[in-house]
């Protein structure tokens, strides 16, 4: 089969699959679903929806935890490589970039949980209670808590794509044309830079603002519930035991694709709106705006979210090997293995299905990415298209979407199995291999390859042993994140697992709100142990793979040693 | 006039100059020539304002009897150009040059002002369309107005005739040199090309690694 077929059939695979998400989701919506005899259409799914009580409520909820968060990440995000460029400050937050971008979004949430409930940390830590306050710190009626947590997980990965606009933009260069001007630098970012990068970082907002509006993980652990977010409600539709629940929750489900789309109109609109009021204040001139000093009070604000992941991360390490630890003691009064012993058989049943998973569907991802991206580079034409499609699974509301795959799972018998798992996974983890894989992958001097393939007259073998084998640190890379996107899994494992097949994600939502605190801890402890070692080997390996490789050969060869270690 | 004393640049311990002199007239330029990796854009960064915290600097560096080794480059009234024009792509050309001008001329004389600049180079026509449908030799006469617009002192020109083919590079030098007289601003050129050196320097140094 040739590469253009492979992609041929690649591209074919998403869109059907996509198509049968969407249609196995507004069919039912429109109340046809034969598996349980309904095959007349009508709009009572929908008069239903709308006369649900918390319907509004749920809507509310949703805009203002979606809509806040995003445009908090993103001024904060704005703010910080503002405040910070060309400053030590900006290489920190280079590097606490990745461990909190491999973290799951899952894991984060219930660390904050435990921090910032009545009996958490932080009371423990800073007040004098004797009991835990009647307060209602997490979970609360208006987002708060899960605004935070958005905020925490969406800023670092806004502050990703900025930092990677920047060479695009020049932006050391017009710094200093503006600052030649008498600008301060806060002006030329103000004026300039923000609104050159702007247009190259619309899509990655578009993705923070459809996940803000959709999430249901994170929206479970930390999130309100009476009324819940209309992502959850939707769920919860979907979870009922009374089948007839699914004609109301699959139009919540298209309802909810609307509304997401509806916000992406409203954002561009307004970004429009304001763009345009503020092209009179570019040019007028003035070289100190008064805004410039708030740029790195704001900025610093990036520290306190570093702060809450950190404290996030030592509080489900303290309560992983508490024994016994009393409201208001700041720390436990007894410490144990004991819970990793009593869950031990549980974590590795696990640990083992999310690690199976996770390898397994981001090995896929690459050898798809490779197949796409290598026949992008012979015909460009060919594969644009791809490159729109693969938002999409990223864009869709996975609570909408992933319903109407389960139905086409049960129909064909493909659900509760681990190939069907993994299939989900892919369908999520490809859109990020891919993109982190595009840049370098397209840049590299084929020049290199063409010259193994006159050497060696073996195009398989140049492949892998020299193309492959320079891209290494992409590749490596890629794989981390894609690595880390399917551990975070929670929605596509819990419908193609048909709750037969968990993971340490699956299992630590469902647990969240159990007061189990230990398990609990130890499972999102776990959960984010994994893509931070991957994370870890992904930045070692590449550098010291050659080194290692030539040591090995040197061993392995020792009664001839070839030249490079006679040399030494 | 514009006078660098004792100018000493290294990194970490390496010396990139020492003890350097120089000197240009109202005018004039002084065009610094030499290979690749030879401290050109160090020097043009020190000049600038610019200069990595990496590099360790020492000197002085006088515009009529003004010393301004110790400002910030937005003190120092400096007029930077680029091998690329660095046109901000989202503003229109129009837009572009009113960026430069000081925000002392307020209101609708901004404006005017701009327009009468693109008027007086025969660029009206370009007012209200964005840098991208430039050609390069309009990008590059727009960079210098909008630089000469921002009312410099004294002005550094990082290699800008680098990118365009060799009539068009003629051109678009006789015009840079011809309002650099005009406006009587002492020019640093950085350059690797003779031609460049012979058609617009004063005084030329030759560098070497």
């Amino acid at each position: 089969m040739k590469l253009q077929q492979v992609n041929f059939a690649i591209v074919a695979s998403i869109c059907a699959f996509i198509l049968i998400g969407v249609v196995g989701i507004i069919a039912p919506a429109f109340h046809y679903l034969p598996a349980i005899n309904a095959y007349t259409f009508s709009l009572t799914p929908w008069v239903t929806l709308f006369n649900t009580p918390e319907f509004v409520s749920s809507i509310t909820l949703t805009l203002v935890s979606g809509l806040a968060a995003t445009f908090i990440s993103l001024m904060l995000a704005f703010a910080a490589v503002a405040a910070f460029h060309q400053s030590w400050i900006l290489r920190f937050f280079q590097k606490s970039l990745a461990p909190i971008l491999a973290v799951p979004h899952a894991a984060i949430a219930i660390g904050l949980l435990f921090l910032l409930s009545p009996s958490g940390w932080l009371i423990r830590l800073f007040t004098t209670f004797e009991r835990p306050p009647n307060w209602i710190t997490v979970q609360d009626p208006y987002t708060l808590s899960l605004i935070l947590a958005l905020v925490i997980k969406e800023t670092p990965y806004l502050i990703f794509v900025i930092l990677a606009c920047l060479p695009q933009i020049k932006a050391n260069e017009s710094l200093n044309i503006g600052r030649s001007m008498g600008y301060h630098s806060a002006a030329i970012w103000q004026k300039i830079l923000l609104p050159a990068i702007y247009p190259l970082i619309r899509l990655p907002i578009f993705i923070v603002l459809a996940f803000s509006l959709t999430v249901v993980d994170l929206a479970l652990i930390i999130g309100p519930n009476t009324p819940s977010t209309f992502a959850v409600t939707v769920f919860r539709w979907f979870k009922d035991a009374d089948l007839n629940e699914r004609f109301v929750a699959s139009s919540g489900a298209v309802f909810l694709m609307i509304l997401v789309f509806l916000t992406f109109l409203l954002w561009e609109c307004t970004y429009r709106l304001l763009s345009h009021f503020a092209k009179k204040f570019r040019t007028q001139g003035v070289r100190h705006p008064t805004l410039s000093k708030l740029y790195p009070w704001v900025g610093s604000l990036y520290f306190l979210l570093l702060f809450f992941v950190s404290l996030a991360g030592i509080i489900l390490f303290i309560w992983s090997f508490a024994k016994r630890w009393r409201f208001p003691d700041i720390f436990p009064s007894r410490w144990s293995l004991a819970n990793i012993e009593r869950n031990g058989d549980l974590l590795l049943d696990l640990s083992g299905n999310t690690l199976f998973v996770a390898i397994v569907s981001t090995l896929l991802a690459l050898a798809i990415s490779i197949v796409v991206l290598e026949v992008k580079r012979i015909n460009t034409l060919n594969t644009t298209f791809f490159d729109r499609l693969i938002y999409l699974p990223i864009l869709l509301p996975q609570v909408g979407f992933l319903f109407g795959i389960q139905i086409f799972f049960i129909r064909i018998g493909f659900s509760g199995h681990l190939p069907a798992v993994i299939t989900l996974h892919l369908f999520y983890v490809l859109p990020y291999v891919y993109l982190t894989l595009h840049g370098a992958y397209l840049a590299y001097n084929q020049n290199y390859f063409i010259q193994a393939c006159a050497l060696t007259q073996k195009p398989i073998r140049s492949f892998f042993q020299i193309k492959l084998a320079m891209l290494k640190a992409p590749i490596f890379s890629a794989f981390a994140i894609g690595f880390s996107v399917s551990i975070a899994q929670y929605l596509p494992t819990l419908v193609a697992g048909n709750g037969l097949i968990s993971t340490l994600t699956t299992e630590a939502v469902t647990l969240a709100s159990s007061g189990e605190r230990k398990i609990v801890s130890l499972l999102a402890l776990m959960q984010s142990i994994f893509p931070l070692i991957v994370f870890i080997f992904a930045i070692w390996l590449p550098k010291v793979w050659t080194p290692i490789r030539i040591h090995l050969k040197t061993r392995l060869s020792k009664p001839f040693p070839p030249t490079l270690s006679t040399k030494k | 006039m514009l006078i660098l004393s004792d100018v000493t640049i290294k990194l970490a311990e390496k010396f990139l100059f020492q003890n350097f002199h120089a000197s240009i007239d109202a005018g004039d330029v002084l065009c610094i020539m030499g290979p690749s990796g030879c401290g050109k854009s160090t020097l043009l960064d020190y000049l600038s304002g610019s200069l990595s915290p990496a590099f360790h600097a020492s000197g002085e560096l006088h515009l009529n009897n003004r010393e301004l080794s110790r400002l910030p480059i937005e003190k120092r009234k400096v007029g930077i150009l680029y091998q690329e024009a660095l046109l901000f792509p989202h503003l229109t050309n129009l837009e572009n040059l009113m960026f430069a001008i000081p925000d002392t001329i307020k209101g609708k004389r901004r404006q005017e002002l701009a327009l009468d600049k693109l008027a007086e180079f025969n660029l009206s026509d370009k007012a209200h369309s964005l840098p991208d449908l430039l050609s390069g030799g309009q990008k590059a006469r727009i960079a210098l107005l909008r630089t000469l617009l921002s009312e410099p002192e004294y002005l550094l020109l990082d290699e800008p005739f680098g990118k365009l083919d060799a009539t068009l590079r003629e051109s678009v030098r006789a015009f840079v040199l011809e309002q650099i007289q005009a406006a009587q601003l002492p020019t640093l050129l950085v350059t690797h090309d003779a031609d460049d050196a012979d058609a617009m320097g004063n005084k030329v140094i030759h560098l070497s690694i």
